[in-house]
């Protein structure tokens, strides 16, 4: 069983500032994730997931304990063997997409490949196959500022995964979509957790990610937390009419006195164009 | 890594030949002096190029014209005209000083020529006759367009009014323009109308400029002998160690503002893709691999700043002196083969600028949204 365990933090702690001003962003958390699972990271805003998400993605050291990825004490590495263990073992997704605004989709994918054994030539062959399965074989020339948010983001899973990591870490990789094509990265990350045997670990406020989800990580003031089932508020989005957990929402807006809650940013600016349309429609 | 660095610098191409262009003009400044001095060195030697002599004959002591001064009995010239070998002589008195004309003083090298020693006159006129008699001038073509004297106005040199006859092209320097006058005129000046300064010795066919000058020696006291080649290269030597300094100043100062200028767009670039270096970094890269893409586009930059620069140099500088005629400028290869040496030093320094803003991307930064 611990065979299967990619990641394991023990007692990782995070702490900002000195004296009076010093921040607990992560509290001594603990926990194993294992291949092929797919973990969320929920919780409030400023409740310390991202600041778990870079130490677990070997990008932030840890203030105390310890991160090992397949068995591998990270806090014991230089910034050099750090750098290599990111590029060859850990895929990363992002909000904001994060692609190479002078490459092409090919090239974005391609980009990480340079870092592992074989170089881009040994990646063409895995190119090819993640272009299909990502639906992107007719974009392959196409520059970033030409492609939609949700290709963006396929672009960016296909970076994540050109060096066929052990992990994927994806910070609110739907935050910048909209519901439809969110469901779809939300489904992409699933296989590939199911079908990749990778261990995914994504950092979301969507709660309708929970239901393809193996587990949910509940991290509140910096700590790992059962979360009360009270906790949850659903209500619509005015605009798409999806479901949205008021409580943990972060794309919110006031009109007329009343609070609205979204799904994404696209949404939002939807409502901010025609709100009497919406607010209309709510009732 | 270096591809997208060069992918980044060609997705930007304003900024790209903007960045470019600077590096070229400041390179072009340091084209630009050297040229200036290679045409005025040109031209303080065009007079003895002109002449085609084979060897030059002056005082014992002497090896240049330039800032020199030279005096030989005028018997010495007859004697050395007798010699076997030589086909014919030809000889000048020569004075390097200024001349008034229009009101401004112009430094020339000022030639007395006997009406005997034609050859030793203007070798293209523009306008008027090519020999000047006893109180006559011909002065060059461009400051008469400077000026705005014309044939038939007076000039003056020291002290002697002087008619301008005729105005003679090629012959304009901003560092010395060659002027004529007749020997009696400048012998009166110098205490000299049984002198000459230099002698031109025109060989017999196959006779060697070495044997010709081993016979004049021997023959006649007191006198050195170069071949037209030693001393055009004497005088080349001079001018441009006259030059040197400044040349080197502006080397320095173009070097310096290419390098500053290589160091901004540099250091801009990259903190302009602060996000993307903070993908790479977090995706992989080290620290190394990004300072050397970002020394990749330095070398770039400073790379078509040095084609662009060459480029311009042989259109504009070559196009100037036709708009401004008294600049006479000089483009050679080898002045681009000193400038491509440094572009390389210029580039690595200047990639330095990028280090510390390299260092600084923070990876975490990939995690705003």
């Amino acid at each position: 069983m611990e065979i299967d365990i990619i990641i394991k933090a023990t007692h990782l702690s995070k702490f900002f500032g000195k004296g009076i001003s010093e921040v607990h962003a992560v509290n001594d958390v603990s926990l194993n994730i294992k291949r092929g699972e797919m973990v969320l990271v929920m919780g409030p805003s400023g409740s310390g997931k991202t600041t778990l998400l870079s130490m677990l993605g070997a990008l932030l050291g840890a203030t105390s304990g310890e991160v090992s990825i397949d068995g591998l004490d990270i806090s014991t590495m230089n910034n050099k063997e750090l750098a290599a263990l990111r590029a060859t073992r850990i895929g990363f997704v992002f909000q904001s997409f994060n692609l190479l605004e002078a490459l092409t989709v090919e090239e974005n994918i391609l980009f990480p490949a340079q870092l592992n054994t074989g170089g881009i030539q040994a990646a063409k062959t895995r190119l090819d196959n993640l272009l299909d399965r990502l639906g992107l074989a007719t974009r392959r020339n196409a520059l970033p500022n030409t492609l939609s948010g949700g290709e963006k983001q396929r672009v960016a899973i296909g970076r994540a995964l050109i060096n066929q990591p052990d992990i994927i870490l994806a910070d609110e990789p739907t935050g910048n979509l909209d519901s439809h094509k969110g469901q779809e990265v939300m489904m992409i990350l699933h296989d590939i957790a199911r079908d990749d045997n990778c261990a995914v670990v994504m950092v979301t406020h969507d709660p309708r990610v929970e239901e393809i989800a193996d587990r949910v990580l509940w991290l509140e003031d910096g700590s790992l937390r059962d979360r009360k089932s009270e906790k949850h508020s659903w209500v619509k989005d005015p605009v798409c009419g999806m479901r949205v957990d008021e409580w943990t929402a972060t794309i919110t807006t006031e009109y007329n006195k009343q609070r609205y809650v979204f799904c994404s940013k696209r949404c939002l600016e939807r409502f901010n164009s025609n709100s009497e349309k919406y607010k209309k429609s709510e009732k | 890594m270096l591809y997208w660095s060069l992918k980044t610098l060609f997705s930007e191409p304003v900024r790209l030949i903007v960045s470019a262009l600077a590096v070229s003009v400041s390179f072009l400044l340091v084209v630009f002096f050297s040229a200036v001095f290679e045409g005025e060195s040109d031209k303080m030697v065009i007079y003895l190029e002109k002449m085609q002599a084979d060897v030059w004959v002056m005082q014992k002591g002497v090896s240049n014209m330039h800032m020199a001064s030279s005096m030989l009995w005028d018997w010495k010239a007859d004697k050395i005209a007798k010699l076997p070998f030589v086909k014919e002589v030809s000889s000048i008195l020569y004075f390097n000083g200024p001349v008034k004309i229009g009101g401004k003083d112009w430094f020339s090298y000022i030639i007395g020529i006997k009406p005997q020693y034609q050859r030793a006159g203007p070798w293209k006129i523009a306008k008027g006759k090519r020999i000047p008699g006893v109180g006559e001038v011909v002065i060059p073509e461009v400051i008469s367009q400077l000026s705005g004297v014309q044939i038939g106005d007076e000039i003056t040199l020291v002290d002697r009014p002087l008619r301008v006859i005729g105005l003679s092209r090629d012959t304009f320097s901003m560092a010395s323009s060659v002027v004529f006058v007749s020997h009696e005129d400048l012998g009166e000046l110098v205490k000299g109308r049984d002198q000459y300064s230099y002698i031109m010795v025109y060989a017999n066919p196959g006779i060697s400029s070495q044997d010709l000058i081993k016979h004049i020696k021997n023959e006649v006291d007191k006198v050195n002998a170069l071949s037209s080649e030693d001393f055009i290269n004497s005088d080349r030597t001079l001018a441009m160690q006259m030059g040197a300094e400044i040349i080197s100043m502006m080397t320095i100062i173009g070097t310096l503002l290419a390098t500053l200028i290589v160091a901004f767009t540099a250091y801009s670039l990259i903190n302009h893709k602060q996000q993307e270096l903070a993908v790479a970094k977090a995706l992989g890269f080290s620290d190394g691999k990004i300072y050397i893409a970002s020394l990749f586009q330095s070398v770039v930059i400073t790379a078509i700043g040095l084609v662009l620069s060459i480029v311009l140099a042989y259109t504009i500088l070559s196009w100037l002196p036709t708009v401004i005629p008294q600049v006479n400028l000089v483009v050679r290869p080898h002045q681009f083969i000193s400038i491509a040496s440094i572009a390389l030093p210029i580039a690595v320094f200047a990639s330095f600028a990028a280090v510390r803003t390299v260092i600084k991307v923070d990876p975490m930064t990939v995690f705003k949204g």
